[in-house]
């Protein structure tokens, strides 16, 4: 099959998006010619003119509100925020309208918009740009929540969260962008709520998202050579969380490590320790379970110390082997 | 959480209780209100009720120890639950040492250390891991039993399972049936198989000891129903009346002579059988008409002096004693005597005796003469105040005019109640009913 990047797939899922449904809409800063931050609309405009690809004033409340204004009356906007840390400034129009609106009329309006964001450290570019905050928008009930970690989700998670009725978050990873995966020609969906099994294994289950999902991968494959069987899986969407998969595969394998980038304390992994120690996988755990996460410490500048912020490979392959008994 | 079980203080003035019995067994469960114990206060035995409900985890006493109150005596709980293996010290032992203790003074370092211990090795609780514990509870094992190989000697999965194995004890299946039908503890027979399987021979060996070596438990059943009216009226008798036996034996040669002779007669008539209790019923009647003190009841303390002489017939049925009543046997005949008692014996048997074949009775008669009995001292059944105890017929040497000669002999028992009946009237009966038996042509007169 044909491989493409993962900054490639959510390009192409708009574009053939928008090719078939001229209710499709993008709006954001400099996402005309200039192509985005990161190049994701690049030759969007030429195709579908500046009518359906919308350059923006740098006014992050003012994209969220125009998006949500319009997928109230019936377009269906895909809006870019450059950096995801800039949600703080789109947060009321998200948190306040957005999530709210179609519980307040009844049923009878509804917001059926896709919040594009790139989010994650690895890029140099310090504390205000490289943020993980994907937890405070799990918080809130009427949000949907969406990280994919390769080419193939990206594509058929986003063809997904347009045709949603609900305003989604869809949370890109920087560093995921240049990834590459087979990814099918045509437009497909994968339906949001399922999670992944990126990798089966016995002994061990790894919750992990975005691009921990690849450190991840990388430390089964070294683990493996231990003679220990990791099984990771990827959520995908962080609400609705397919917790039966996450449940199915503790069961099986009694021993639980949650990795996010996003700093620790109050991260989306505590909800998934939480869900599990309350689930029918209780009993079969046979070690306490460990989250890996982001130190509670601004992103820092130099790329040394960037690095030590987050969790990596070595610290993923410690923490299993400590679950474990075998460090 | 296991609860604990304390001596309780069941009166002003007790300081401890001896435990007379468990009536609970380790591992058995319990619901609240179950008596788990009985004790003995210096007031009283009681049965102490269990407050809790649950598993009785462990008894940390034995029968006929004697425990001060409020003193834990066992745990009840979960299944698998952990508890001490020693008696927890009452709270106020506790106390009372550390008033005592000159070393009340202790370095910082000391008690962040002993603080420091306790929470790591907190009574009772074992570290272990859920699935440990689900495998443990699958297998029926208790994790005290189990190191666990973690951090901090944390129990996981695999110590268990390492343990269910170690357990597992190598059994053919025909063996591992056998065990299972006879409910035995598999671990307890020795296997003389390869490396040590039991075999069907094990098994059968194991059991033929066990026969030899193991008593039975005994057998407990709560006193109720009809044992339990027996056993009140019994204790009730023997308690309140002061009882006084007289005995005296009787040559019973006409008797014999006249009960071989009317036996066919009667039979004729009633189809039963007469039989030596129905005459010597007759003549107590016959006596008592001429003993109206005898025949006597003694009710809220009055001497009530029965017109009818109603003869009650002690009758043994399945777990207890049943008195059906014979009303006015001094006006009846032999054979009816005879259809009346046989037909009161059977329906007593078959439970069927209605409310007034069972009461009313004025005087008991006890016959034991079935059995290998010569005499005995009878209970009164109240609120009579008089009872007859019959021994067997036996053959004796007597001396009758001068001579040793062999009679057909009977002792007779009378107990009476000293409160309504004096020693002199009560034998002046005896003596006139021996004379009866012996001379039962008066009957006639």
């Amino acid at each position: 099959m044909r491989v493409i990047t993962y900054l490639e797939a959510v390009r192409e899922a708009m574009q053939q998006e928008m090719r078939q449904n001229d209710d499709v809409y993008i709006l954001g800063e400099d996402i005309g010619l200039y192509g985005g931050a990161f190049g994701v609309t690049r030759g969007m405009i030429e195709e579908f003119g500046p009518e359906r690809v919308r350059n923006t004033p740098i006014s992050e409340s003012g994209i969220a509100g125009a998006a949500v204004g319009s997928a109230l009356t019936g377009m269906r906007p895909i809006l870019e925020l450059q950096f995801s840390d800039f949600i703080t400034i789109a947060t009321d129009q998200m948190v306040n309208q957005a999530a709210k609106l179609r519980y307040m009329y009844g049923g009878k309006g509804n917001v059926p918009m896709v919040l594009r964001t790139p989010s994650g450290s690895g890029t140099g570019a310090a504390a205000q740009h490289s943020q993980s905050l994907e937890a405070w928008m799990t918080h809130i009930p009427g949000l949907k929540v969406i990280q994919p970690s390769t080419a193939y989700d990206a594509k058929g998670l986003l063809k997904a969260a347009i045709d949603d009725a609900n305003p989604v978050v869809f949370y890109e990873h920087k560093l995921l962008y240049g990834t590459k995966s087979e990814v099918p020609e045509d437009l497909y969906s994968i339906p949001i709520g399922v999670a992944d099994v990126k990798r089966e294994g016995t002994d061990i289950t790894i919750v992990a998202t975005a691009v921990m999902v690849h450190k991840s991968l990388e430390a089964a494959k070294e683990l493996e050579k231990e003679g220990i069987s990791v099984e990771v899986v990827d959520p995908r969407t962080l609400v609705p969380l397919d917790e039966e998969t996450i449940v199915k595969s503790v069961a099986k394998t009694g021993h639980l490590v949650v990795v996010h980038e996003a700093v620790k304390r109050g991260g989306y992994g505590g909800e998934i320790a939480s869900m599990i120690a309350e689930s029918e996988a209780f009993d079969y755990l046979d070690a306490p379970i460990k989250r890996l996460g982001g130190v509670a410490a601004p992103i820092p500048y130099n790329p040394e110390l960037e690095k030590l912020a987050v969790p990596q490979v070595p610290d993923i392959i410690k923490a299993v082997k400590e679950t474990l008994n075998k460090a | 959480m296991a609860k604990e079980i304390f001596m309780p203080k069941l009166s002003s003035t007790m300081e401890v209780g001896t435990l007379l019995q468990w009536l609970k067994e380790e591992g058995d469960p319990v619901q609240v209100g179950d008596p788990l114990f009985e004790i003995m206060t210096d007031k009283i035995n009681i049965e102490v009720e269990s407050y809790e409900e649950g598993v009785l985890l462990k008894k940390y006493y034995e029968v006929d120890d004697e425990v001060p109150i409020n003193t834990i005596i066992g745990y009840i709980g979960e299944a698998g639950e952990t508890v001490p293996d020693e008696p927890p010290a009452s709270e106020g032992e506790e106390v009372q040492e550390e008033v005592d203790s000159p070393k009340a003074e202790k370095t910082t370092m000391e008690q962040e250390q002993e603080e420091l211990e306790e929470v790591e090795g907190q009574v009772g609780k074992v570290r272990a891991t859920p699935a440990a514990r689900r495998v443990a509870r699958e297998n029926d094992l208790s994790l005290e039993t189990i190191s666990g190989s973690g951090p901090k000697g944390r129990i996981h999965e695999q110590d268990v399972l390492d343990a269910v194995k170690e357990n597992a004890v190598l059994i053919t299946p025909l063996a591992e049936k056998m065990a299972k039908d006879h409910q035995l503890d598999v671990r307890k027979i020795e296997g003389t198989g390869i490396r040590g399987k039991i075999e069907k021979s094990d098994v059968e060996r194991y059991l033929s000891s066990q026969k030899v070596r193991e008593e039975e438990p005994a057998e407990r059943v709560k006193l109720k129903g009809l044992r339990k009216a027996v056993a009140d009226k019994m204790l009730e008798s023997a308690r309140s009346i002061p009882h006084v036996t007289l005995t005296t034996e009787v040559d019973m040669t006409k008797v014999i002579d006249i009960r071989k002779n009317l036996l066919p007669i009667v039979e004729n008539e009633t189809g039963y059988r007469l039989s030596f209790t129905e005459i010597i019923i007759k003549s107590t009647a016959h006596t008592l008409t001429k003993h109206r003190n005898i025949n006597a009841s003694l009710i809220d303390n009055e001497i009530v002096y029965n017109k009818a002489v109603n003869i009650g017939l002690a009758v043994a049925v399945d777990n207890g004693l049943i008195v059906p009543s014979i009303h006015d046997a001094d006006k009846k005949g032999l054979a009816e005597l005879t259809a009346v008692s046989k037909t009161l014996g059977k329906k007593a048997r078959d439970s069927k005796l209605t409310p007034a074949e069972m009461t009313g009775s004025t005087f008991t008669i006890s016959n034991l003469g079935m059995y290998a009995i010569d005499g005995f001292t009878p209970i009164i059944n109240p609120p009579e105040t008089a009872i007859l105890g019959v021994g067997r017929i036996t053959e004796k040497p007597v001396v009758v005019d001068g001579n040793i000669t062999v009679r057909p002999m009977m002792v007779l028992s009378l107990s009476f109640d000293h409160r309504a009946i004096d020693g002199a009237p009560a034998a002046a009966f005896l003596t006139e009913l021996k004379e009866t038996l012996e001379n039962p042509y008066s009957l006639f007169v």
